[in-house]
Order: structure tokens, then sequence, then C-alpha cells
């Protein structure tokens, strides 16, 4: 450590932390304030907790809390689809490099280019279902995001698609930073390619996994509105409703603020309580030297 | 105080020039006057919206504001707004005590609200009389006796049916079904001949709204009993006011919409008809020269949508126009008045047609000379005409857009809802937005009363 | 490269340009099927890929003929529609200006924090820094209500410096996170030695340790740079106006306005995204790098 004057670090941190303080600090505090008013502009008389009152018995905000848990479901399929391409590219497959500059490539993509993209594609009569019905599954050529059965599963299956290969990169780094010996000796021991993923590699990659399990949830939870907002804008008729897109709507076209805020607050706190074992896990990858 | 005085001069000065112009019937006063020599080096900022609806406004805005610069050394700062947030930005803006002077309003409750809460200032007393009533900016920008927009140009509602197809399916190409009965006939022998009767998207929803707007319409008697429904003192769940929503339902399951309707937007929905993909479609007036292009203009029939009701308002053409109005924090009310003035002389009002194929709504401009026998008749019939009713889909706000007016449409299409539900839906959002904006609530109900007059 | 020096460097290996490779293995689960696996995955990321690039080539007509065939005739005038009814220069031009304001001014304001976080003792040190890391995950949604007010009444909306300021505070706490990370793993001899010197603490930051810190800080400038350049709320709510676009709104509007023209609407997805794609094709080893960095830490 530097010896320096006491108020030295002060200074340094001054910058950094008035800037925190201007975009974290205030609108945190702020929003506890604006969702018990009735927000008119830019304020409005004290309501209580009339605010809350009403999002909890409105059925849209309760279809979007259901709508992001129902998400929750890619989370599994993101870290098994990462881990099987990442053991695959792992093992050398020919031409492996080829498929990670192409696997990771969607991540680098502008979610509004695919959202444009995919809305095209996946239309009753558009490209996905024109594919379809000439290798003959035209029965599985359905209204993707025009049904209200399919929109939600349509906009999981476009995320999974945008974020996978991140997590195949991200398995692969710590792939390569394993101890192929352990992995060797399975092998030597005759264990088959499953044996070895399930009794070797996914022990191993835990602390990843956990990792991006978590990074993922929040994903899912409060980062998905520019999918919504581009392919469906909530619709049809609420069928892919979302938290981030509640707080919008009643924000910037309902013209309640404070119901918004009581929505960004109950979000707020989601993440809060979420990163809880984000911090575990974090704590304990820095203790076990991880980074 | 002598700020007062002087701006009580000023407005009397106006109201004489405006008075005196009106009579000699142009609104123009040369460079020299007092007024520019008070009014020069002032600065002023419009906030405005149109040129996604009708391309070439942009172009207009920039001319009109140049030769008011040019007039009277006041310098206008212009800003065309994103479409999602043109209230929210407006409102906000005056919330912070920072709104521009001028200010693009839709009509009905999107500029209500702004009036509500204080923010638009009443035209009456700024603006002549004659030129209030030459640029009616329709019924539903009136609140206690006071005008808050000036009209611009129209964006009436309209269907337009393809008279070919018509022809081929053994109908009267020259006149259209008036009623439900003669509709249903028409969409069935269409359907017989392999056409799809109607098309629309709906993917994104205002398709929904306007479907309300053209069906709901029908069965009232007047606009303020549409607010009636939505202030909770008449009821969605009667059949007469979810009836509309039982014969979208009837004409889905018959097979007479385009299948993929909930696929696909507003607008590519629309486009269907200009590319001969269905025999009828509902659009707003700025689009007819798209789809009258497409499909070839002597192809193309205007209609009112038979809805078959059994209010007064059956049957009549919807007038529907955009307009602008000014800040009551604006500084500078008079010169903005004067700006608003400055875009109806007989030769800007004239190049808002030129400029952008948008159909002027000042009394004074005469349609009669538009070539285009399309856009005469839409003239003719859908803004000119004093028979025409006001859109009721804007007499509710953006929750029960978003909430009822799309979403009943898209699940009715989805095979969610059927009529009656759509009703107890529409019911509970009204009752969802009064309890959430109970401030606004009088207003509304001050407002029904207006209308009902 | 031996499995230690792997396990030393890994993000190196993960971005690695070609290497002698792992030891040879056996067959053991058939080539066939793997490359199936990957071929499939491949596949799926490309037919939308294929899609943004066949379809600007084909007229309207040849597209609702055909959605994925290749066209017949090349038809190029979808670019010159797009060009026309999009601003694509001002909206690239846009969200240049704003991302690279945003990453220089955190990155700066940020360098002298986490210099303080990890080479200097202070009261609040540990809480700060767990409060920060605690920033990273909260979504900019829940700020955004109050600062869209604030802005508002700081007549800052659709101001790059409005914008940037809050772009360069949303990135903050992963650059002093990840700054902050990697000063610690400076040896302190080097600085010592800077100190006998007579080095101030100014010259040791900027003398010693941000020069060393060239890798880090190229994977926080890609992130930070990604994340700006790809945000769409943000620029949505607090860049209303039309000349303000970023290219993420003016893509999605564009997108909307096109909808019923989709050869055109492809044509301009195209246009938006070629830029970003080659950069990625000739700087993967920092996007990969920089992203599976910042993730693993943050």
């Amino acid at each position: 450590m530097l010896r320096t004057k006491p108020w030295t670090p002060y200074l340094y941190l001054a910058p950094v932390s008035l800037l925190m303080l201007f975009v974290f600090g205030y609108p945190l505090a702020a929003i506890f304030d604006f969702s018990m008013r009735r927000i008119r502009g830019a304020s409005g008389p004290f309501i209580g907790l009339e605010n809350y009152r009403q999002i909890f018995k409105d059925d849209v905000f309760q279809q979007a809390i259901l709508h992001n848990a129902q998400l929750l479901l890619a989370v599994p399929i993101l870290v098994l689809v990462g881990i099987v391409l990442a053991v695959l590219l792992y093992e050398r497959v020919a031409g492996w490099r080829v498929y990670r500059t192409i696997l990771f490539a969607p991540f680098i993509i502008a979610i509004p280019v695919i959202g444009v993209v995919f809305s095209n594609m996946l239309s009753l009569n558009g490209a996905v279902n024109e594919l379809l019905r000439a290798i003959g599954l035209g029965f599985l050529a359905l209204d993707w995001l025009g049904s209200a059965q399919m929109a939600l599963w349509s906009v999981m299956a476009i995320i999974i698609w945008h974020e996978m290969g991140f997590g195949v990169v991200l398995f692969l780094a710590r792939l390569l930073s394993l101890n192929e010996e352990i992995q060797e000796a399975a092998r030597i021991d005759g264990a088959g390619w499953w044996q070895r993923l399930w009794y070797v590699t996914i022990p191993q990659l835990k602390d990843v996994t956990e990792f991006y399990a978590v990074v993922s949830v929040i994903t899912m939870l409060a980062w998905v509105f520019p999918f919504v907002y581009v392919m469906t804008r909530g619709g049809p008729g609420n069928a892919t409703q979302v938290m981030e897109l509640y707080i919008f709507n009643f924000a910037f076209r309902n013209s309640l603020p404070g119901i918004a805020s009581a929505v960004a607050v109950i979000l707020f706190l989601i993440t809060l309580a979420l990163m809880i074992p984000l911090f575990q896990l974090r704590a304990r990858a820095e203790m076990e030297g991880i980074e | 105080m002598s700020e007062k005085v002087l701006r009580i001069s000023r407005r009397d000065f106006i109201k004489l020039a405006a008075a005196s112009a009106a009579a000699a019937g142009v609104y123009y006063w040369p460079g020299s006057h007092p007024f520019a020599a008070r009014a020069a080096g002032e600065k002023l900022r419009m906030w405005w919206w149109g040129e996604q609806e009708a391309p070439g406004l942009e172009k207009w805005v920039k001319d009109s504001v140049a030769i008011f610069e040019k007039e009277t050394g006041v310098t206008i700062e212009v800003t065309l707004q994103d479409t999602t947030t043109v209230i929210s930005e407006f409102q906000t803006a005056s919330a912070a005590g920072n709104a521009p002077d001028i200010q693009f309003l839709w009509n009905g409750i999107y500029h209500m609200e702004s009036v509500w809460l204080g923010y638009l200032e009443p035209l009456n007393g700024l603006i002549s009389d004659e030129l209030l009533k030459e640029a009616d900016a329709t019924v539903l920008s009136i609140y206690q006796g006071k005008q808050y927009r000036l009209g611009w140009y129209a964006c009436s509602l309209i269907w337009l049916y393809n008279k070919e197809m018509f022809d081929k399916a053994g109908l009267n190409a020259d006149q259209p079904p008036t009623t439900w009965e003669g509709l249903l006939d028409a969409c069935d022998k269409l359907k017989s001949k392999g056409f799809t009767p109607i098309v629309g998207g709906l993917k994104d929803g205002p398709w929904g709204e306007w479907y309300m707007g053209h069906a709901l319409g029908p069965n009232l008697d007047t606009p303020a009993e549409a607010l009636k429904l939505f202030i909770g003192e008449l009821d969605w769940r009667e059949p007469r006011y979810y009836e509309h929503w039982t014969k979208l339902e009837q004409l889905w399951k018959a097979g007479y919409m385009n299948e993929d309707m909930n696929s696909i937007d507003l607008y590519p929905g629309m486009d269907y008809f200009g590319a001969g993909k269905g025999a009828m479609t509902a659009i707003v007036v700025p689009t007819l020269g798209k789809q009258a292009g497409m499909l070839g203009a002597e192809k193309v029939g205007l209609m009112v949508f038979p809805a078959g009701g059994k209010g007064k308002m059956n049957n009549k053409p919807i007038r529907d126009l955009q307009g602008l109005g000014i800040s009551s924090q604006s500084q500078h009310k008079e010169i903005a008045a004067k700006f608003l003035e400055s875009l109806h002389t007989p030769e800007r009002v004239q190049a808002i047609w030129t400029d952008s194929k948008a159909l002027p709504t000042d009394a004074s401009w005469d349609g009669n000379k538009i070539e285009d026998p399309l856009f005469r008749e839409a003239w003719k019939n859908w803004v000119a005409n004093p028979d025409s009713v006001p859109y009721i889909s804007n007499l509710m706000p953006v929750m029960f857009w978003t909430d009822a007016m799309f979403v009943n449409a898209q699940k009715i299409v989805a095979g969610e809802y059927n009529g009656e539900q759509a009703g107890e839906n529409a019911q509970a959002v009204a009752t969802k937005w009064r309890e959430q904006n109970p401030d606004l609530l009088e207003k509304y109900q001050i407002w029904a009363n207006d209308l009902a007059l | 490269m031996s499995v230690r020096e792997m396990q030393a460097a890994p993000l190196e290996s993960v971005t690695g340009v070609a290497r002698a490779g792992a030891p040879r293995r056996r067959i053991d689960l058939s080539v066939v099927v793997k490359q199936l696996v990957l071929l499939l995955a491949a596949m799926t990321v490309l037919l939308p890929a294929y899609f943004m690039v066949i379809t600007p080539l084909k007229t309207q007509e040849a597209y609702a003929l055909s959605k994925l065939g290749f066209p017949t005739q090349i038809y190029l005038g979808n670019f010159e529609t797009a060009l026309r009814g999009g601003r694509f220069f001002l909206w690239f031009g846009n969200s240049i200006i704003l991302s690279v304001g945003a990453v220089a001014l955190s990155t700066f304001f940020a360098a002298l924090g986490a210099f303080a976080t990890s080479r200097m003792n202070f009261r609040g040190r540990n809480v700060l820094l767990s409060v920060i890391s605690s920033l990273m995950v909260i979504p900019p949604v829940v700020m955004l209500i109050p600062l869209f007010l604030l802005l508002t009444r700081l007549k800052m909306t659709s101001t790059y410096p409005g914008a940037i300021l809050v772009y360069a505070g949303m990135l903050a706490p992963f650059s002093v996170y990840l700054l902050n990370n990697f000063f610690r793993t400076i040896p302190h001899e080097i600085i010592e030695s800077a100190l006998m010197d007579g080095a101030s603490p100014f010259d040791i930051l900027f003398r010693i340790m941000l020069p060393l810190s060239s890798p880090a800080m190229m994977t926080l400038i890609t992130v930070n740079m990604l994340w700006v350049w790809n945000d769409l709320l943000i620029a949505l709510v607090l860049l209303p106006e039309d000349g303000m676009r970023t290219l993420m709104v003016g893509i999605t509007v564009f997108g909307s306005r096109y909808n019923a023209d989709v050869p055109v609407s492809m044509a301009g997805m195209l246009m938006a995204s070629v830029p970003i794609f080659l950069i990625y094709l000739f700087g993967q080893r920092y996007f990969i790098r920089g992203l599976v960095a910042g993730a693993i830490k943050g």
C-alpha cells in the first residue's frame, strides 16, 4: 500500500464516486420516494403504498412476473448447451476455431438487429416456416410470435440463440485452464465420453457453471427488454409482457411513473436478493484464486 | 408591471392584426411591421411529429420556419420527436418547467391530459376566433369551451376496397356494403372466389384500436357515450358495447381475414391490400397515396366500415386530424401564436398538400381542385364533410389502447377471447385506470359533459 | 503450450491463435456425431445471418416467392432505398460519439478510483468495494425514471453530455472493479522502486500502473464499448430527439418503418451489422477475452 496523505485516496475516488452517485445513488433513493407518490410529470402527492397495491392486483403485472419466471427455464438450457459445445470445441474437433468464431458471433450482433431479423423469419409465412414446409415438417409451421401459446417460447429461443455463444467461450476458457491429467486418467480407466462429461468435466466446471447460471438468471429477470421491445412489444395480448417492459410502459406510455417506480423497487429488491449467491461465488472464487 | 402592460398591448395588437388579416382573407404581415421589430431576436422551440406518417412534412416544417424567421427575425428551433415519446417527453418537460413553446398534439386524450395538468395554453384570445374555426381541431380539442389545438393535416380513418375483386366476385363495385349483413355477404362472395376479404396486421396492436373506432362508434349516439363507458357511467359488459368484438370474432372465425394477422404489423397488413392480396383494409388518409400507388388508383374504392350499428354515429365517415398547440410555460406565447398563424397562409396550406400529399384541414382550402379523384373523394367525405364523426378511440387513454383495444383484438384472433370476454376485459381495464388515476377522473367527467352538448 | 502454461494464461489460450494443440485424442465418440452437433449449432447461428445477407439482394416480388432461396437476379436497389430511408451515418456517428465519450470518461475516472482502492489505505475501503460490485448487476431500467426526470430538469435530454454521463456512470462499477483487481496484480516491487526515485502517486498511476495495464484496459474498453453500443433502453428514453438517435434506436425504428418491405429492412440490418462484424473478425481475441474476463469477474 502506498503511504499517502489521509485525504488523497478520497481525492482519487471523488470523480468516480460522484458519477456513481448521480447514476445510481440518487435514482435508487428516488424510486423509493416516487413509488409512494402519484407522480404527474416530476412529482406528486404522497399516497403511501397505493402504487404497490395497484400493481399487485394488476393481472398484467402478475403475468409479467410469471413470464420472467418462465424465461428462467432458459438457464439450464443455456448451461447445458454451453457445456456440450464447449467440450466439443475443447476436444479440437476439426475446424473448432471456425466453429468458435461462428458460435460466438450472435453475442456480438446488436439485439435490435436480431429482433428485426427474427420477427421477419418467424412470421406465419416467413422463412422459418417456408423451410419447415420444404423439408416436410409443415405441421410444425406455427405462428411463432403471433400466437399466445408460442410467443414467449419463441422469444426465449431467440434469447438462447443470442446468449449461447457467451456460455460456450466461458466454459471453453475454463476447460483450457483445467488440469488435463484428470481427464486423461479417466480415459485410461476406460470411461466413455458421456461418463467423462458427467463425472469429470461437469464437476470441474462447477464454479463457472454456478457463476454463469446466476448471471443468466439475472439476465432473464432484468435484461430482456430489447428483445421484447423490438419483437413483440409484449404481445400478442400481453403474452410476452415482462417486468422491464411494464416499467417502461407505465413510465413513458401510461404517464404513471409512480407505479413504474414501485415495480422498479421490486425489481431492484429481486436483483439485490440474487446478488447474495453471486457474492458468495465470487468470494469463493477469489479464495481459490480463480480469476 | 411594464412587462404586463407590454403583453396586453401586444395581445391587443395581435387580435387587431389577426382580425384585419382575417377580413382581408390573407394572414400576412410585412417584415417591417412593429410586431416583427419587437419579436426579432427571440428564440422559440417547437417539438413536432408527423414525418413518420406523412413523409414530406419535414420539408414543409423547415420551409415554414424559414419563411417566418425571415419575416420576423425570430429563431425557431425545430425538433422532430420519436413516436414513443411524443407525449411523455412534453409532459415531463412541462413538469420540469422546460417545455417547448410549440408542441405537436395528437387529438383527444393525448393532449387533453396535458390540458388537465395545466401544460397547454388555450388558444382563444391568442389566435383569432376566425382562424380557430377555420383550422378547426375537432370537438375533441375543446375543453370547457376553450380550444387547445390548431388543425394541421387530416388523419381521418377510411376503409379501402378493391373494385376489381368486387367485380370478379359479382358485387357492385360502385356501391360497397353499408350494412353488417351486406359486409358478411360480400366477404362470403369474395372468399368463394379465392380472395381474402379483409386484410390487416395486428402484431403491433393499433389495428385493434382502429377496429374499435370503426366498429364501436356506430353503436353510439355521441362521443360522450364512449367517455361514459370509460369513466364507468356505462358498462362495457352490456351487449351493445361489446357487440363489435363479437363481430370481429365472427369475421375471424368465418375465415374472412388474413390468417397471419397476429404475426404481422399494421403497415405490412395494410400493404397486402396494395399488393392485391386482399379485398378490404383499414387505413388513415396519409397512407392513401401509397396504397393507391401500389394497386392502381382506378381499382381503389373508399368506404365507411359497415359495422351495422344501432347508434346515431352509424355509417358516418370518421374525421380526425393532427394539430399544434402552445405551452402554458412559453415566455413567447404571442410569437408562438403568430407562428401558428403563419402556417395558415393560403400558400403554406397549399404546400402541405404539395410537399407531403397530406390533406390540409383548413376550411378555406379547396380540395375540389385536387386532380386525383381518389384524394378528392377522401377530402370531400372524410375531411370537409360536416356530417362526419370524431374518432372515439381518441377518447381513451393509452392504457386502454394497449390493455383493452390491442389486447382484445389480438386475443380474439388468437382464439383466447370471445366478444363477451373482450367486454369484460375492457371493463376491468377501465376500472383499473380509474383507480390509478383518481386525479384525472374528475376532468374526464367534465369532458364527458362538454361532449354531450 | 503445456497444460501449466494454459493454466497460467487461460484467457490467452481461449482467444488463442493456432496452437500446436493438446495431445491427440482417441476417437471415442464418433467424430461424425460431434461434427454433426457442431454443424447443427453453426447452422442455427448462420441461418439468420444467411437470411440477412441474401434477402436484401432480392426484389420484394422475389422475396414473396421464396424467402430463403438464392436470388435469380441480384438486385441492389434495396440498399439505396435503405440509405435514403435511414440516417445510418448519423446513427453511426451518434453511437460512436456516445460510446467513445462514455468509455473514455468512465475509464479515466475508474482508473483514478481503482488506484485508490487497490493501492491506498482508507476507511470504508471494503464497504466501498462491495457496494461497487453489487451495483454491477442492477439493471438500468431501475434507475431510468429518476434519471430521465433529472436530465429533463437539467435540460440535458437529447444531449451528448447528458447521455455520456449516464452511460459512463453505468459503466463505472464494472470498470472500477476490473481495474482494481488488475492493479492488485502489479508487483509491489515496481512501485517501491518508483517511490524510491521520488515518484508521486499521480506519476505511479500514469507512468507505471496504466502502461502495465494495457491488456486489462483493452478488455475493459472492448466490453464497455460493446455495452454502450448495444444499449437500446437508455438511448430510447434519454435521447428522444430524432437527430440524436443511436444506431440501436435508429435500426429499431427503421425496422418497424420498413416492416412491410423485408428486403429493404434487411438491407438496413446488414449495413448496421457489417462494421461491427468486421471488427469482431479482426479483433476477435479482444472481444472474447474481454467478455470472458468481464463475466468471470463481473
